[in-house]
């Protein structure tokens, strides 16, 4: 009886086992068809594609779609930055600004949209009409009062000077897509680039394929697959594997599975950086005296050399070194863990009870540390961060999870929220500040309020000057350090992992221009 | 098993034995295991969770037996204090389950009625949701940690033990003592306690033993996914889900607290079996304990 009951089973196993088996020579020989035909495939993996990230889609008009739409060569903008981060035209030949409000771009001739339409005036005006119908963050950034059409010729009239119109043309919403096209169920748009999006699956992937009308070069792949692998240890695999090609995301704990000359790295400093945000509406991070013992017990050199193995660097302020107005321009408060100490010390905060944590007025020194999984360095700091204020006195409660954004919100249930964010998409300082410290910006999460920042905001929004701009960032980054109502921890540096076959992969500073029509693979 | 029962009568001498000292064995190695756990702080060598960036992610040596940490902290005192979690939260959820569960159930087999079609309804339900799904939804619910991890798990486990008690109650409920007992004047409270709750607790026993390498099981499966300790605190499971990047670059940050788990799971299951094999009447005939 038992022999019976062990035959059968090892058959199962055996018939399993084989099954198994039969499908890798499968999928084998399917990769092998495709290339018998001459045609080059291409497959990219990243973890930021995807809705959590704001990107569902590749609609330039739909939260953070642009970032897909130009990262995968699918839209392309107006201007673009080079490598310095100056801005350069791009679908654009020239501008002129004729006076504070009025900008006359002349277009590119000869650029078509993969719809087949040519790219002309009238159709970059119907785009950006209806980029700032739509999207909210564009329409305050660019105030367009009217754009008028013109064969080659478009004029935008601003409602009020706009001196960064044109970075904000080079933002990835800027994308120039054919809005009579419109955008399919998936959320396909037609763009100008070197690759046109065939199928789309928010949260699985996108198909690609080149577009044989590109104005600037011939594609030189075929077919694209984009997809999305939001776990980093999966992308390993998939990257060691041989599933993907190349990978934007990896987890720097992989790093060394890849030093082995079969792949390439390709990195940059970007302006994305790790920042916490201060509560001010909390009744621990309100007072001055613990903002400061933050900002002086975390060691940033510390968590970029080993947690990061230094694939980053520290922050100062806002902008990293590359940036005329980043760097150490500013100063802020740096790691003196004992001088944090005296700080609480001086003000109030002491040991009584003796248990490692320090209490004012019977309120104990908890600092909850709100941040989310999905930028692998966040809860690497958090914990970082628990250990070295915990060290002057903080019990850090760290709440690391996706669902952050709601209970950002709920300013009752965070006193720091650590996150990620590029502080100068566009190359130009205002953006930051727009966006995060003034009264009336969108993520003001901690509403922080500085009378002087909001006059030195004002003065930026109306300054042409470049020189004097730069001034302004400089100084309005100084005033929130010296309050501290922001901390610094690092900058991202970004990087791509490809197999060494690969070439024309090149990470750039912004962060925007990853498939360009250089991607190329030699296969041997 | 079979083979002990056909082989010679020196054989049986052998097993009662070794069947014993198996449970002696097992007792002395689980008391050691609880003891490391109870003194965790003394035997560590170094504080589990003292960061020490010169020394992160350094592989096993002399001064770390189990390698460190990405930072820096050293392996072998965060798996010896992680055991402290591990363990005694197994133990306590279990203790909760076996107690909940075992009064659930001799009520509802001594009462009968109403009281048993309600409360084994209940249980009904609670087993009629995959298990560990429903422990994800409901520790999601009351964000993570220890305390809400043992809760959820505790939600789902109950009904088991509920019905074994019930059962259990119900067949000695029939027994002539207990009409005896009934007879001489006993209240429900007595006969329960008395004669009742003596019967059973055997089969409860041996139950929950086996049951505890499964519920570390399921507290390490809710912490790897994020739903239990929450840092620093040590705990294997979540030492692992911490560490599982790692697992080709830097294995041992995984692999250590795997070895606490298993170890420890083993250890719990075979003296589970090795108290089964002494107390259960069925068994000790087969073995010839008796």
């Amino acid at each position: 009886m038992i022999k019976r009951w062990m035959i059968l089973l090892m058959t199962a196993v055996l018939l399993t086992v084989s099954g198994c088996g039969s499908r890798s020579p499968e999928t084998g020989t399917d990769a092998v068809s495709e290339h018998a035909d001459g045609q080059k495939t291409f497959v990219f993996g990243d973890t930021t594609f995807n809705a959590e990230n704001g990107e569902p889609d590749i609609n330039p008009h739909n939260e953070n779609g642009g970032w897909a739409c130009i990262r995968y060569g699918v839209g392309e903008t107006l201007f673009r930055f080079n490598d310095a981060m100056e801005i350069k035209p791009w679908l654009a030949e020239s501008y002129e600004n004729v006076d504070e409000r009025t900008w006359v771009i002349r277009l590119r001739d000869g650029v078509t949209f993969t719809s087949g339409r040519k790219m002309d005036a009238a159709a970059v005006k119907e785009c950006l009409d209806a980029l700032v119908s739509t999207h909210v963050r564009a329409a305050g950034d660019l105030h367009i009062e009217e754009i008028t059409a013109e064969g080659q010729t478009l004029t935008i009239r601003t409602e009020i000077p706009v001196p960064a119109l044109l970075h904000y043309l080079a933002d990835p919403y800027g994308c120039i897509c054919d809005v009579q096209a419109g955008v399919s169920e998936e959320g396909i748009v037609q763009g100008t680039g070197p690759y046109r999006a065939v199928s789309l699956t928010t949260d699985t992937g996108m198909e690609l394929e080149k577009n044989e009308n590109y104005w600037n070069g011939k594609p030189k792949i075929d077919h694209i697959t984009i997809r999305t692998i939001s776990d980093g240890d999966t992308l390993t695999m998939a990257l060691q594997s041989g599933e993907i090609d190349a990978a934007y995301g990896l987890p720097y704990v992989s790093y060394p599975l890849f030093e082995t000359g079969d792949y390439t790295f390709t990195g940059c400093a970007t302006s994305r950086v790790f920042f916490g945000a201060m509560n001010y509406e909390s009744e621990i991070t309100s007072d001055p005296a613990v903002r400061k013992a933050i900002a002086m017990g975390i060691d940033k050199e510390g968590f970029v050399e080993t947690l990061l193995g230094g694939n980053g660097y520290p922050a100062v302020g806002v902008y990293p070194d590359t940036f005329s107005f980043g760097g150490d321009r500013v100063t802020a408060e740096t790691y003196d863990p004992e001088g944090a100490a005296q700080v609480l010390e001086e003000a109030g905060w002491t040991d009584t009870d003796g248990d490692g944590v320090r209490e004012k007025d019977g309120r104990p020194l908890v600092l909850r540390w709100l941040t989310y999984p999905s930028r692998q360095e966040q809860p690497l700091l958090a914990e970082f961060a628990q250990a070295t204020l915990g060290a002057i006195g903080f019990q850090v409660e760290i709440n690391n999870t996706a669902d952050h954004n709601r209970i950002r919100a709920d300013r009752s249930a965070w006193d720091i929220y650590v996150s990620a964010m590029v502080t100068a998409p566009t190359g130009d300082p205002e953006y930051f500040f727009t966006y995060h410290c003034l009264d009336d910006s969108p993520q003001n999460d901690g509403r922080y309020h500085n009378d002087h920042l909001e006059q030195l905001a004002d003065e930026m929004s109306r300054t042409f000057d470049e020189g004097r701009r730069e001034q302004l960032a400089v100084e309005m980054q100084q005033t929130i350090l010296n309050d501290n109502a922001y901390v610094f921890c690092s900058h991202l540096q970004m990087n791509m992992v490809a197999k060494a076959t690969v070439t024309g992969l090149t990470a750039h500073p912004c962060d925007y221009y990853e498939i360009t029509v250089d991607l190329d693979i030699n296969e041997t | 098993m079979k083979m002990a029962g056909k082989t010679g009568d020196g054989r049986y001498q052998k097993r009662k034995i070794s069947a014993k000292q198996k449970l002696w064995i097992l007792l002395i190695l689980t008391l050691l295991l609880l003891l490391a756990a109870i003194f965790a702080e003394s035997i560590c060598p170094y504080d589990p969770n003292m960061q020490n960036y010169d020394m992160a992610l350094k592989p096993p040596d002399a001064a770390h037996p189990f390698g460190t940490d990405r930072y820096g902290r050293d392996m072998l005192s965060r798996v010896i204090i992680g055991a402290r979690t591990s363990i005694f939260s197994a133990l306590l959820l279990v203790l909760i389950i076996a107690v909940i569960g075992t009064t659930v159930g001799v009520l509802c087999g001594y009462a009968g009625g109403a009281v048993d079609m309600v409360l084994m309804r209940v249980s009904d339900v609670c087993l009629a949701f995959p298990g560990l799904v429903f422990a994800l939804a409901i520790a999601a619910v009351l964000n993570g940690g220890v305390g809400n991890a043992i809760l959820a798990l505790a939600a789902i486990s109950w009904p088991k033990y509920a019905r074994l008690a019930r059962s259990q109650t119900l067949a000695v409920k029939k027994a002539a003592y207990i009409s005896a007992a009934r007879l001489a004047g006993d209240s429900p409270f007595q006969i329960i306690v008395r004669h009742i709750l003596p019967n059973i607790r055997g089969q409860i026993l041996v139950t929950a033993m086996l049951d505890v390498g499964t519920m570390m099981m399921e507290m390490a499966a809710l912490s790897f996914l994020g739903l239990g300790a929450k840092p620093p605190t040590a705990e294997w499971g979540s030492m692992m889900s911490e560490g599982r990047s790692m697992f080709q670059t830097y294995p041992w940050v995984v692999l250590t607290p795997g070895i606490g788990i298993f170890v420890t799971v083993v250890l719990f299951n075979l003296l589970g079996d090795a108290v089964r094999d002494c107390m259960d009447p069925a068994t000790r005939k087969e073995r010839g304990i008796l």
